[in-house]
Protein backbone atom coordinates (compact mmCIF):
# COMPACT_ATOMS: atom_id res chain seq x y z
CA UNK A 1 0.00 0.00 0.00
CA UNK A 2 1.39 3.24 -0.96
CA UNK A 3 1.03 6.52 0.33
CA UNK A 4 -2.04 8.28 -1.32
CA UNK A 5 -0.37 11.66 -2.26
CA UNK A 6 2.45 10.01 -3.51
CA UNK A 7 0.51 7.72 -5.88
CA UNK A 8 -0.57 10.53 -7.93
CA UNK A 9 3.03 10.96 -9.05
CA UNK A 10 2.75 8.26 -10.79
CA UNK A 11 -0.24 9.82 -13.04
CA UNK A 12 1.48 12.90 -13.23
CA UNK A 13 2.66 13.03 -16.81
CA UNK A 14 -0.52 11.27 -18.15
CA UNK A 15 -2.88 14.08 -16.62
CA UNK A 16 -0.63 17.12 -17.70
CA UNK A 17 -0.72 16.04 -21.45
CA UNK A 18 -4.68 14.85 -21.22
CA UNK A 19 -5.09 18.34 -19.00
CA UNK A 20 -3.38 20.36 -21.86
CA UNK A 21 -5.12 18.27 -25.15
CA UNK A 22 -8.42 17.50 -23.88
CA UNK A 23 -9.70 19.14 -20.86
CA UNK A 24 -8.11 22.84 -21.15
CA UNK A 25 -9.28 22.47 -24.99
CA UNK A 26 -13.37 21.52 -24.09
CA UNK A 27 -13.26 24.19 -21.73
CA UNK A 28 -12.50 26.57 -23.93
CA UNK A 29 -14.19 25.26 -26.93
CA UNK A 30 -17.29 25.91 -24.16
CA UNK A 31 -16.02 29.53 -24.15
CA UNK A 32 -16.08 30.18 -27.12
CA UNK A 33 -19.00 28.91 -28.19
CA UNK A 34 -20.26 31.71 -26.09
CA UNK A 35 -17.87 34.37 -28.54
CA UNK A 36 -18.17 35.85 -31.70
CA UNK A 37 -14.91 34.95 -32.59
CA UNK A 38 -13.19 33.92 -35.40
CA UNK A 39 -10.48 32.19 -37.00
CA UNK A 40 -9.30 35.83 -37.70
CA UNK A 41 -9.96 37.98 -34.96
CA UNK A 42 -10.21 37.17 -31.22
CA UNK A 43 -13.05 37.69 -29.12
CA UNK A 44 -15.15 40.99 -28.93
CA UNK A 45 -18.56 40.07 -26.85
CA UNK A 46 -19.62 37.04 -25.37
CA UNK A 47 -23.59 35.73 -26.13
CA UNK A 48 -25.80 33.18 -27.42
CA UNK A 49 -25.23 34.52 -31.13
CA UNK A 50 -23.73 31.76 -32.07
CA UNK A 51 -26.33 28.82 -30.86
CA UNK A 52 -29.10 31.53 -31.63
CA UNK A 53 -27.73 31.05 -35.22
CA UNK A 54 -26.54 27.21 -35.24
CA UNK A 55 -30.41 26.60 -34.01
CA UNK A 56 -32.14 29.27 -36.46
CA UNK A 57 -30.36 28.81 -39.15
CA UNK A 58 -31.66 26.16 -41.78
CA UNK A 59 -28.63 23.79 -42.37
CA UNK A 60 -28.89 22.37 -38.77
CA UNK A 61 -31.46 20.04 -39.70
CA UNK A 62 -30.01 18.84 -43.05
CA UNK A 63 -26.39 18.18 -41.69
CA UNK A 64 -27.99 16.32 -38.25
CA UNK A 65 -30.39 14.33 -40.68
CA UNK A 66 -27.30 13.43 -42.89
CA UNK A 67 -25.64 12.56 -39.51
CA UNK A 68 -27.76 10.65 -38.30
CA UNK A 69 -28.41 8.26 -41.79
CA UNK A 70 -24.96 8.04 -41.97
CA UNK A 71 -24.57 6.79 -38.63
CA UNK A 72 -27.10 4.81 -38.35
CA UNK A 73 -26.14 2.94 -41.52
CA UNK A 74 -22.79 2.51 -40.81
CA UNK A 75 -23.78 1.40 -36.90
CA UNK A 76 -26.13 -1.20 -38.77
CA UNK A 77 -23.66 -2.11 -41.42
CA UNK A 78 -20.60 -2.44 -39.64
CA UNK A 79 -21.61 -4.68 -36.65
CA UNK A 80 -24.05 -7.22 -39.59
CA UNK A 81 -20.35 -7.66 -41.62
CA UNK A 82 -18.57 -8.04 -38.46
CA UNK A 83 -20.98 -10.14 -37.18
CA UNK A 84 -20.87 -12.66 -40.16
CA UNK A 85 -17.58 -12.62 -40.51
CA UNK A 86 -16.70 -13.49 -36.81
CA UNK A 87 -19.01 -16.17 -37.10
CA UNK A 88 -17.95 -17.71 -40.33
CA UNK A 89 -14.12 -17.49 -38.84
CA UNK A 90 -15.35 -18.97 -35.72
CA UNK A 91 -17.64 -22.06 -38.01
CA UNK A 92 -14.07 -22.52 -40.27
CA UNK A 93 -12.14 -22.79 -37.11
CA UNK A 94 -14.85 -25.34 -35.12
CA UNK A 95 -14.85 -27.41 -38.36
CA UNK A 96 -10.74 -26.86 -38.91
CA UNK A 97 -11.24 -25.75 -42.22
CA UNK A 98 -7.63 -24.29 -43.49
CA UNK A 99 -7.64 -21.10 -45.13
CA UNK A 100 -10.03 -19.43 -43.11
CA UNK A 101 -8.12 -17.08 -41.62
CA UNK A 102 -7.15 -15.41 -44.74
CA UNK A 103 -10.58 -13.84 -44.45
CA UNK A 104 -9.44 -12.57 -41.11
CA UNK A 105 -6.06 -10.85 -42.29
CA UNK A 106 -7.60 -9.30 -45.50
CA UNK A 107 -10.69 -7.98 -43.32
CA UNK A 108 -8.17 -6.40 -41.04
CA UNK A 109 -5.63 -5.01 -43.64
CA UNK A 110 -8.26 -2.97 -45.20
CA UNK A 111 -8.99 -1.20 -41.52
CA UNK A 112 -5.32 -0.13 -41.41
CA UNK A 113 -5.72 1.76 -44.31
CA UNK A 114 -5.85 5.38 -43.72
CA UNK A 115 -9.57 6.98 -44.37
CA UNK A 116 -7.97 9.06 -46.85
CA UNK A 117 -6.48 6.81 -48.91
CA UNK A 118 -9.52 4.80 -48.22
CA UNK A 119 -11.90 7.34 -49.68
CA UNK A 120 -9.90 8.21 -52.70
CA UNK A 121 -9.37 4.71 -53.43
CA UNK A 122 -13.85 4.35 -53.11
CA UNK A 123 -13.20 7.74 -55.47
CA UNK A 124 -11.48 5.40 -58.19
CA UNK A 125 -14.10 2.22 -58.16
CA UNK A 126 -17.38 4.39 -57.67
CA UNK A 127 -16.12 7.08 -60.51
CA UNK A 128 -18.47 7.67 -63.08
CA UNK A 129 -15.48 8.25 -65.76
CA UNK A 130 -13.98 5.20 -67.85
CA UNK A 131 -11.39 4.36 -65.16
CA UNK A 132 -13.82 3.49 -62.58
CA UNK A 133 -14.17 -0.04 -61.59
CA UNK A 134 -17.56 -0.51 -60.91
CA UNK A 135 -19.21 1.56 -63.65
CA UNK A 136 -17.17 0.18 -66.57
CA UNK A 137 -17.93 -3.62 -65.10
CA UNK A 138 -21.25 -2.81 -65.80
CA UNK A 139 -20.85 -1.45 -68.91
CA UNK A 140 -18.99 -4.36 -69.61
CA UNK A 141 -21.66 -6.73 -69.05
CA UNK A 142 -24.12 -4.66 -70.98
CA UNK A 143 -25.76 -2.95 -68.15
CA UNK A 144 -26.24 1.13 -67.22
CA UNK A 145 -23.74 3.01 -65.40
CA UNK A 146 -24.93 4.40 -62.33
CA UNK A 147 -24.52 7.38 -60.70
CA UNK A 148 -22.44 6.87 -57.41
CA UNK A 149 -21.37 9.86 -57.19
CA UNK A 150 -22.97 12.47 -58.62
CA UNK A 151 -26.46 11.20 -57.22
CA UNK A 152 -27.55 12.85 -53.66
CA UNK A 153 -28.49 9.41 -52.68
CA UNK A 154 -26.62 7.26 -53.93
CA UNK A 155 -23.54 9.24 -52.93
CA UNK A 156 -24.45 8.66 -49.08
CA UNK A 157 -24.84 4.80 -50.34
CA UNK A 158 -21.24 5.17 -51.77
CA UNK A 159 -19.90 6.98 -48.43
CA UNK A 160 -21.66 4.36 -46.25
CA UNK A 161 -20.14 1.26 -48.44
CA UNK A 162 -16.91 2.69 -48.14
CA UNK A 163 -17.15 3.02 -45.03
CA UNK A 164 -17.93 0.10 -43.83
CA UNK A 165 -15.46 -1.76 -46.40
CA UNK A 166 -12.47 0.14 -43.89
CA UNK A 167 -14.07 -0.42 -40.46
CA UNK A 168 -15.59 -3.57 -39.98
CA UNK A 169 -12.78 -5.18 -38.65
CA UNK A 170 -13.33 -3.40 -35.25
CA UNK A 171 -16.53 -5.25 -34.90
CA UNK A 172 -15.16 -8.47 -36.06
CA UNK A 173 -12.75 -8.53 -33.84
CA UNK A 174 -15.45 -7.31 -30.57
CA UNK A 175 -17.89 -10.25 -31.52
CA UNK A 176 -15.41 -12.71 -32.38
CA UNK A 177 -13.86 -12.64 -28.83
CA UNK A 178 -17.21 -12.68 -27.72
CA UNK A 179 -18.68 -15.38 -29.64
CA UNK A 180 -14.98 -17.48 -28.33
CA UNK A 181 -16.39 -16.86 -24.61
CA UNK A 182 -19.80 -18.80 -24.74
CA UNK A 183 -19.22 -21.77 -23.30
CA UNK A 184 -19.59 -24.53 -26.14
CA UNK A 185 -21.41 -26.95 -24.17
CA UNK A 186 -24.25 -25.00 -24.61
CA UNK A 187 -24.47 -25.57 -28.25
CA UNK A 188 -23.59 -29.28 -27.43
CA UNK A 189 -26.53 -29.50 -25.13
CA UNK A 190 -28.90 -27.34 -28.00
CA UNK A 191 -27.85 -29.94 -30.71
CA UNK A 192 -28.16 -32.82 -28.41
CA UNK A 193 -32.00 -31.72 -28.25
CA UNK A 194 -31.94 -30.90 -32.17
CA UNK A 195 -31.82 -27.54 -31.91
CA UNK A 196 -30.99 -26.43 -35.71
CA UNK A 197 -28.43 -23.42 -36.35
CA UNK A 198 -30.37 -20.76 -36.82
CA UNK A 199 -32.23 -21.50 -33.44
CA UNK A 200 -29.38 -21.96 -31.89
CA UNK A 201 -28.29 -18.40 -32.90
CA UNK A 202 -31.27 -16.39 -31.69
CA UNK A 203 -31.54 -18.53 -28.53
CA UNK A 204 -28.14 -18.89 -27.31
CA UNK A 205 -25.53 -16.41 -29.56
CA UNK A 206 -27.89 -13.80 -30.03
CA UNK A 207 -28.76 -13.57 -26.31
CA UNK A 208 -24.83 -14.24 -24.83
CA UNK A 209 -23.31 -11.83 -27.08
CA UNK A 210 -25.97 -9.23 -25.94
CA UNK A 211 -23.13 -7.37 -23.77
CA UNK A 212 -20.43 -7.22 -26.45
CA UNK A 213 -23.71 -6.02 -29.21
CA UNK A 214 -24.86 -3.27 -26.90
CA UNK A 215 -20.99 -2.14 -25.93
CA UNK A 216 -20.07 -2.23 -29.55
CA UNK A 217 -23.15 -0.20 -30.93
CA UNK A 218 -21.98 2.20 -28.38
CA UNK A 219 -18.53 2.37 -29.37
CA UNK A 220 -19.35 2.15 -33.49
CA UNK A 221 -21.62 5.35 -33.14
CA UNK A 222 -18.94 7.31 -31.58
CA UNK A 223 -16.17 6.42 -33.83
CA UNK A 224 -18.35 6.92 -37.01
CA UNK A 225 -19.55 10.00 -35.64
CA UNK A 226 -16.23 11.38 -34.77
CA UNK A 227 -14.47 10.62 -38.20
CA UNK A 228 -14.84 12.22 -41.71
CA UNK A 229 -11.42 11.25 -43.74
CA UNK A 230 -13.29 8.57 -45.75
CA UNK A 231 -16.26 11.08 -46.78
CA UNK A 232 -13.74 14.28 -47.08
CA UNK A 233 -11.55 12.17 -49.29
CA UNK A 234 -14.69 10.75 -51.11
CA UNK A 235 -17.22 13.24 -51.63
CA UNK A 236 -15.91 16.06 -50.06
CA UNK A 237 -19.49 16.43 -48.51
CA UNK A 238 -21.20 16.27 -52.15
CA UNK A 239 -22.83 16.22 -54.07
CA UNK A 240 -24.51 19.49 -52.72
CA UNK A 241 -24.40 19.25 -49.06
CA UNK A 242 -25.72 15.36 -49.27
CA UNK A 243 -22.57 13.43 -47.52
CA UNK A 244 -22.23 16.92 -45.24
CA UNK A 245 -22.30 15.12 -41.53
CA UNK A 246 -21.86 17.18 -38.37
CA UNK A 247 -18.01 16.88 -38.06
CA UNK A 248 -17.37 17.73 -41.72
CA UNK A 249 -19.36 20.38 -41.31
CA UNK A 250 -17.55 21.82 -38.17
CA UNK A 251 -14.31 21.55 -40.15
CA UNK A 252 -15.46 23.01 -42.76
CA UNK A 253 -17.44 26.22 -40.50
CA UNK A 254 -14.05 26.62 -38.96
CA UNK A 255 -10.93 26.10 -41.17
CA UNK A 256 -12.79 26.83 -43.80
CA UNK A 257 -15.29 29.50 -42.67
CA UNK A 258 -13.20 31.00 -40.11
CA UNK A 259 -16.00 30.77 -37.71
CA UNK A 260 -14.96 30.06 -34.86
CA UNK A 261 -17.63 30.80 -32.48
CA UNK A 262 -20.47 29.06 -34.67
CA UNK A 263 -18.06 26.06 -35.43
CA UNK A 264 -17.26 26.05 -31.31
CA UNK A 265 -20.88 25.96 -30.63
CA UNK A 266 -21.53 22.92 -33.95
CA UNK A 267 -18.29 21.31 -31.42
CA UNK A 268 -20.34 21.24 -28.63
CA UNK A 269 -23.40 19.63 -29.68
CA UNK A 270 -20.86 16.62 -31.20
CA UNK A 271 -19.35 16.79 -27.59
CA UNK A 272 -22.11 16.41 -26.34
CA UNK A 273 -24.10 13.59 -28.04
CA UNK A 274 -20.92 11.87 -27.76
CA UNK A 275 -20.65 12.21 -23.79
CA UNK A 276 -24.62 11.18 -23.82
CA UNK A 277 -23.05 7.58 -25.47
CA UNK A 278 -19.92 7.86 -23.49
CA UNK A 279 -22.39 7.98 -20.13
CA UNK A 280 -24.52 5.27 -21.68
CA UNK A 281 -21.06 2.86 -22.25
CA UNK A 282 -20.03 3.34 -18.79
CA UNK A 283 -23.29 2.58 -17.59
CA UNK A 284 -23.85 -0.69 -19.66
CA UNK A 285 -20.27 -1.57 -18.29
CA UNK A 286 -20.58 -0.64 -14.37
CA UNK A 287 -24.12 -3.19 -14.87
CA UNK A 288 -21.91 -6.05 -16.52
CA UNK A 289 -19.18 -5.09 -13.84
CA UNK A 290 -21.95 -5.69 -11.07
CA UNK A 291 -23.22 -8.85 -12.57
CA UNK A 292 -19.69 -10.74 -12.82
CA UNK B 1 -27.13 -27.09 -42.02
CA UNK B 2 -23.98 -29.83 -41.03
CA UNK B 3 -20.50 -31.34 -41.99
CA UNK B 4 -19.36 -31.09 -46.04
CA UNK B 5 -22.55 -29.36 -47.61
CA UNK B 6 -22.19 -26.51 -44.71
CA UNK B 7 -17.88 -26.50 -44.95
CA UNK B 8 -18.57 -25.84 -48.45
CA UNK B 9 -21.13 -23.15 -47.83
CA UNK B 10 -18.68 -21.79 -45.12
CA UNK B 11 -16.12 -21.68 -47.88
CA UNK B 12 -18.00 -19.80 -50.53
CA UNK B 13 -19.07 -17.43 -48.36
CA UNK B 14 -15.25 -16.59 -47.46
CA UNK B 15 -14.41 -16.61 -50.98
CA UNK B 16 -17.18 -14.34 -51.78
CA UNK B 17 -16.04 -12.03 -48.80
CA UNK B 18 -12.73 -12.36 -49.47
CA UNK B 19 -13.13 -11.09 -52.72
CA UNK B 20 -15.20 -8.28 -52.13
CA UNK B 21 -12.53 -6.92 -49.53
CA UNK B 22 -9.82 -7.25 -52.20
CA UNK B 23 -10.94 -5.81 -54.71
CA UNK B 24 -10.77 -2.43 -54.28
CA UNK B 25 -6.96 -2.92 -53.23
CA UNK B 26 -6.59 -5.31 -56.32
CA UNK B 27 -8.18 -2.22 -58.78
CA UNK B 28 -6.07 0.55 -57.05
CA UNK B 29 -3.05 -1.69 -57.77
CA UNK B 30 -3.96 -2.18 -61.81
CA UNK B 31 -4.98 1.46 -62.13
CA UNK B 32 -1.41 1.66 -60.74
CA UNK B 33 0.25 -0.18 -63.01
CA UNK B 34 -1.31 0.64 -66.42
CA UNK B 35 -0.51 3.17 -69.24
CA UNK B 36 -2.85 6.41 -69.44
CA UNK B 37 -4.53 4.91 -72.39
CA UNK B 38 -5.21 1.56 -70.74
CA UNK B 39 -6.68 3.46 -67.86
CA UNK B 40 -9.43 4.48 -70.21
CA UNK B 41 -10.22 1.14 -70.98
CA UNK B 42 -11.75 0.89 -67.64
CA UNK B 43 -12.26 -2.71 -66.38
CA UNK B 44 -11.70 -4.29 -69.39
CA UNK B 45 -8.12 -3.93 -68.92
CA UNK B 46 -8.12 -4.95 -65.03
CA UNK B 47 -5.14 -7.55 -66.16
CA UNK B 48 -3.28 -4.43 -68.63
CA UNK B 49 -1.57 -5.53 -71.26
CA UNK B 50 1.39 -3.08 -71.09
CA UNK B 51 2.01 -2.89 -67.59
CA UNK B 52 3.67 -0.16 -66.62
CA UNK B 53 6.29 0.77 -63.59
CA UNK B 54 6.14 4.48 -64.93
CA UNK B 55 3.69 5.53 -62.82
CA UNK B 56 5.65 4.74 -59.13
CA UNK B 57 8.77 5.69 -61.04
CA UNK B 58 7.24 9.26 -61.10
CA UNK B 59 6.07 9.22 -57.45
CA UNK B 60 8.97 7.79 -55.52
CA UNK B 61 11.32 9.81 -57.92
CA UNK B 62 9.60 13.04 -56.62
CA UNK B 63 12.05 13.93 -53.44
CA UNK B 64 9.52 15.12 -52.00
CA UNK B 65 7.07 11.74 -51.76
CA UNK B 66 10.18 10.73 -49.92
CA UNK B 67 10.37 13.21 -47.62
CA UNK B 68 6.16 12.60 -46.97
CA UNK B 69 6.83 9.10 -46.03
CA UNK B 70 10.04 10.08 -43.70
CA UNK B 71 7.26 12.58 -41.83
CA UNK B 72 5.15 9.99 -41.12
CA UNK B 73 8.07 7.05 -40.02
CA UNK B 74 9.10 10.01 -37.83
CA UNK B 75 6.31 11.91 -36.69
CA UNK B 76 4.09 8.09 -35.82
CA UNK B 77 7.14 6.99 -34.16
CA UNK B 78 8.14 9.41 -31.90
CA UNK B 79 4.08 9.63 -31.25
CA UNK B 80 3.84 6.13 -30.56
CA UNK B 81 7.10 5.87 -28.30
CA UNK B 82 5.86 9.25 -25.99
CA UNK B 83 2.35 7.76 -25.36
CA UNK B 84 3.77 4.54 -24.52
CA UNK B 85 6.86 6.32 -22.22
CA UNK B 86 4.02 8.11 -19.99
CA UNK B 87 1.20 5.81 -19.98
CA UNK B 88 3.79 3.70 -18.24
CA UNK B 89 3.92 4.74 -15.35
CA UNK B 90 0.38 5.10 -14.66
CA UNK B 91 0.18 1.68 -16.04
CA UNK B 92 2.30 0.40 -13.17
CA UNK B 93 0.34 2.21 -11.14
CA UNK B 94 -3.07 1.49 -11.99
CA UNK B 95 -2.05 -2.14 -12.00
CA UNK B 96 0.21 -2.20 -8.49
CA UNK B 97 -0.87 0.30 -6.04
CA UNK B 98 -4.18 0.22 -4.23
CA UNK B 99 -5.84 3.56 -3.71
CA UNK B 100 -8.98 4.99 -3.65
CA UNK B 101 -10.31 6.67 -7.00
CA UNK B 102 -8.25 4.24 -9.05
CA UNK B 103 -10.90 3.21 -10.75
CA UNK B 104 -12.27 6.16 -11.83
CA UNK B 105 -8.97 7.96 -12.50
CA UNK B 106 -8.68 5.03 -14.98
CA UNK B 107 -12.59 5.04 -16.18
CA UNK B 108 -11.75 9.15 -16.82
CA UNK B 109 -8.43 8.48 -18.75
CA UNK B 110 -10.64 5.91 -21.12
CA UNK B 111 -13.00 8.11 -21.38
CA UNK B 112 -11.29 11.09 -22.86
CA UNK B 113 -11.18 8.72 -25.88
CA UNK B 114 -14.64 9.20 -26.95
CA UNK B 115 -13.53 13.12 -27.03
CA UNK B 116 -13.31 13.25 -31.01
CA UNK B 117 -9.67 15.37 -32.05
CA UNK B 118 -11.78 17.47 -33.97
CA UNK B 119 -13.24 19.21 -31.11
CA UNK B 120 -9.76 20.02 -29.01
CA UNK B 121 -7.88 21.20 -32.45
CA UNK B 122 -9.81 24.40 -32.58
CA UNK B 123 -8.61 25.70 -29.36
CA UNK B 124 -5.68 24.08 -29.75
CA UNK B 125 -4.65 25.75 -33.57
CA UNK B 126 -5.12 28.84 -31.69
CA UNK B 127 -3.00 28.48 -28.65
CA UNK B 128 -0.06 27.14 -30.87
CA UNK B 129 -0.48 30.01 -33.10
CA UNK B 130 -0.04 32.58 -30.44
CA UNK B 131 2.90 30.49 -28.81
CA UNK B 132 4.42 30.21 -32.50
CA UNK B 133 4.04 26.44 -32.52
CA UNK B 134 2.23 26.03 -35.64
CA UNK B 135 4.16 24.14 -38.45
CA UNK B 136 6.45 22.27 -36.17
CA UNK B 137 6.79 18.80 -35.76
CA UNK B 138 6.61 18.88 -32.08
CA UNK B 139 3.35 20.35 -31.63
CA UNK B 140 2.00 17.33 -34.08
CA UNK B 141 3.44 14.68 -31.75
CA UNK B 142 2.57 15.96 -28.72
CA UNK B 143 -1.23 15.55 -30.19
CA UNK B 144 -0.24 12.15 -31.11
CA UNK B 145 0.99 11.44 -27.69
CA UNK B 146 -2.06 12.36 -26.09
CA UNK B 147 -4.35 10.47 -28.34
CA UNK B 148 -2.41 7.46 -28.06
CA UNK B 149 -2.32 7.27 -23.96
CA UNK B 150 -5.32 5.98 -23.20
CA UNK B 151 -5.57 2.87 -24.86
CA UNK B 152 -1.74 2.15 -24.30
CA UNK B 153 -2.59 2.69 -20.45
CA UNK B 154 -4.88 0.01 -20.80
CA UNK B 155 -2.68 -2.76 -22.64
CA UNK B 156 0.24 -1.83 -20.69
CA UNK B 157 -1.91 -2.22 -17.29
CA UNK B 158 -3.40 -5.29 -18.94
CA UNK B 159 0.52 -6.30 -19.62
CA UNK B 160 1.51 -5.83 -16.28
CA UNK B 161 -1.31 -7.88 -14.68
CA UNK B 162 0.13 -10.75 -15.85
CA UNK B 163 3.08 -10.67 -14.24
CA UNK B 164 3.21 -12.71 -10.71
CA UNK B 165 3.62 -9.93 -7.94
CA UNK B 166 5.71 -13.08 -6.41
CA UNK B 167 8.78 -12.00 -8.75
CA UNK B 168 8.83 -8.52 -7.68
CA UNK B 169 8.13 -9.79 -3.91
CA UNK B 170 11.59 -11.71 -4.68
CA UNK B 171 13.56 -9.41 -6.16
CA UNK B 172 12.50 -6.88 -3.06
CA UNK B 173 13.93 -9.32 -0.41
CA UNK B 174 17.61 -9.39 -1.87
CA UNK B 175 17.12 -5.69 -1.61
CA UNK B 176 16.29 -4.43 -4.85
CA UNK B 177 14.61 -0.77 -4.80
CA UNK B 178 11.29 -0.14 -6.45
CA UNK B 179 12.38 1.74 -9.44
CA UNK B 180 15.44 -1.03 -9.97
CA UNK B 181 12.21 -3.90 -9.55
CA UNK B 182 10.39 -2.00 -12.12
CA UNK B 183 13.40 -1.19 -14.60
CA UNK B 184 15.17 -4.96 -14.57
CA UNK B 185 12.12 -7.15 -14.11
CA UNK B 186 8.65 -6.24 -14.52
CA UNK B 187 9.11 -3.74 -17.51
CA UNK B 188 11.57 -6.55 -19.60
CA UNK B 189 8.79 -8.75 -18.97
CA UNK B 190 6.07 -5.88 -19.99
CA UNK B 191 7.65 -6.01 -23.19
CA UNK B 192 4.95 -7.67 -25.65
CA UNK B 193 2.34 -5.40 -24.53
CA UNK B 194 4.55 -2.29 -24.30
CA UNK B 195 4.95 -3.59 -28.27
CA UNK B 196 1.70 -3.60 -29.37
CA UNK B 197 0.64 -0.54 -27.76
CA UNK B 198 3.71 1.05 -29.76
CA UNK B 199 2.68 -0.86 -32.78
CA UNK B 200 -0.96 -0.14 -32.26
CA UNK B 201 0.04 3.63 -31.83
CA UNK B 202 2.44 3.60 -35.13
CA UNK B 203 -0.73 2.47 -37.17
CA UNK B 204 -3.38 5.07 -35.64
CA UNK B 205 -1.01 7.55 -36.51
CA UNK B 206 -0.65 6.64 -40.00
CA UNK B 207 -3.88 7.52 -40.69
CA UNK B 208 -4.04 10.61 -38.83
CA UNK B 209 -5.15 13.38 -41.30
CA UNK B 210 -6.99 16.41 -39.02
CA UNK B 211 -4.24 17.33 -36.71
CA UNK B 212 -1.32 17.44 -39.56
CA UNK B 213 -3.46 18.95 -41.85
CA UNK B 214 -4.44 21.97 -39.47
CA UNK B 215 -1.05 22.16 -37.44
CA UNK B 216 1.20 21.66 -40.55
CA UNK B 217 1.25 23.75 -44.01
CA UNK B 218 4.61 23.79 -45.43
CA UNK B 219 4.80 21.32 -47.81
CA UNK B 220 8.58 19.87 -46.78
CA UNK B 221 7.07 18.76 -43.06
CA UNK B 222 3.54 16.82 -44.71
CA UNK B 223 2.99 13.37 -43.34
CA UNK B 224 1.88 10.97 -46.55
CA UNK B 225 -1.91 11.19 -45.44
CA UNK B 226 -2.10 14.92 -46.08
CA UNK B 227 0.07 14.77 -48.77
CA UNK B 228 -2.00 12.32 -51.08
CA UNK B 229 -5.24 13.86 -49.92
CA UNK B 230 -3.62 18.05 -51.22
CA UNK B 231 -2.19 15.85 -54.45
CA UNK B 232 -5.77 13.89 -55.00
CA UNK B 233 -6.92 17.62 -55.15
CA UNK B 234 -3.69 18.66 -57.73
CA UNK B 235 -4.30 16.09 -60.31
CA UNK B 236 -6.93 15.74 -63.02
CA UNK B 237 -8.73 12.57 -64.79
CA UNK B 238 -5.80 12.40 -66.65
CA UNK B 239 -3.41 11.33 -64.11
CA UNK B 240 -5.49 8.60 -62.36
CA UNK B 241 -2.92 5.97 -62.54
CA UNK B 242 -0.13 8.25 -60.73
CA UNK B 243 -2.58 8.73 -58.01
CA UNK B 244 -3.45 4.71 -57.84
CA UNK B 245 0.08 4.44 -57.56
CA UNK B 246 0.47 7.62 -54.90
CA UNK B 247 -2.01 5.65 -52.70
CA UNK B 248 -0.21 2.26 -52.66
CA UNK B 249 3.07 4.48 -51.46
CA UNK B 250 0.74 5.77 -48.65
CA UNK B 251 -0.53 2.46 -48.27
CA UNK B 252 1.94 -0.11 -48.64
CA UNK B 253 4.22 0.68 -45.38
CA UNK B 254 0.78 0.33 -42.98
CA UNK B 255 0.14 -3.16 -44.52
CA UNK B 256 3.35 -4.39 -44.80
CA UNK B 257 4.19 -3.69 -41.07
CA UNK B 258 0.54 -4.95 -40.22
CA UNK B 259 1.07 -8.26 -41.82
CA UNK B 260 4.24 -8.51 -40.47
CA UNK B 261 2.73 -8.22 -36.80
CA UNK B 262 -0.80 -9.16 -37.32
CA UNK B 263 -0.53 -11.71 -34.50
CA UNK B 264 0.78 -9.28 -32.27
CA UNK B 265 -2.03 -6.39 -33.18
CA UNK B 266 -4.84 -9.05 -33.26
CA UNK B 267 -4.40 -9.59 -29.11
CA UNK B 268 -3.91 -6.24 -28.65
CA UNK B 269 -7.05 -5.43 -30.11
CA UNK B 270 -8.84 -7.63 -28.56
CA UNK B 271 -7.34 -6.98 -25.32
CA UNK B 272 -8.36 -3.35 -25.84
CA UNK B 273 -11.59 -4.64 -27.18
CA UNK B 274 -12.82 -6.25 -24.74
CA UNK B 275 -12.11 -3.85 -21.67
CA UNK B 276 -15.91 -4.39 -20.71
Amino acid sequence: MQQNRLVWLWFTPVLLLLGAVYIVPVLDVARLSFSDATLLRPVTAYGLQSYRDMLGGDSLGTILNTTAVFTLLNVLGLQLVGMGIALLLIRGENRRLRGMSVLRIIVLAAWVIPGVANGLIWQMLFSEAPFGAINSTLRLIGLPGVAWLSDPTNAMMSAVIANIWQGSAFSMIVFYAARRAIDPVLYEAASVDGATPAAQFVFITLPQMRGALLVNTVLVTIQTLNTFDTILALTGGGPGRATEVLSLNIFNTVFYGFDLGGGSALAMLLLAISMALTLIYLSILMRRGART
Amino acid sequence: MTGRAGDIATYIAAIALTALFVMPLAWLVSLALRTPQEVYLGAARFIPQQPTLENFRLILSDRAFGLYLFNSVKLCALGALGAVVIATPAAYAVSRFRFRGSNTLMIGILAVQMISPLVVIIPLYRYMDRLGLLENHGSVIALYMAIGVPLSLWLIKTGFDTIPLALEEAAAIDGCGRFEILLRITLPLAAPALASAFILNMIMGWSQFLIPFILLTRDGQLPISVAIFNFAGSTSASTTQVLAAACLVAVVPALLSFLALQRLIVRAIMAGAVKG
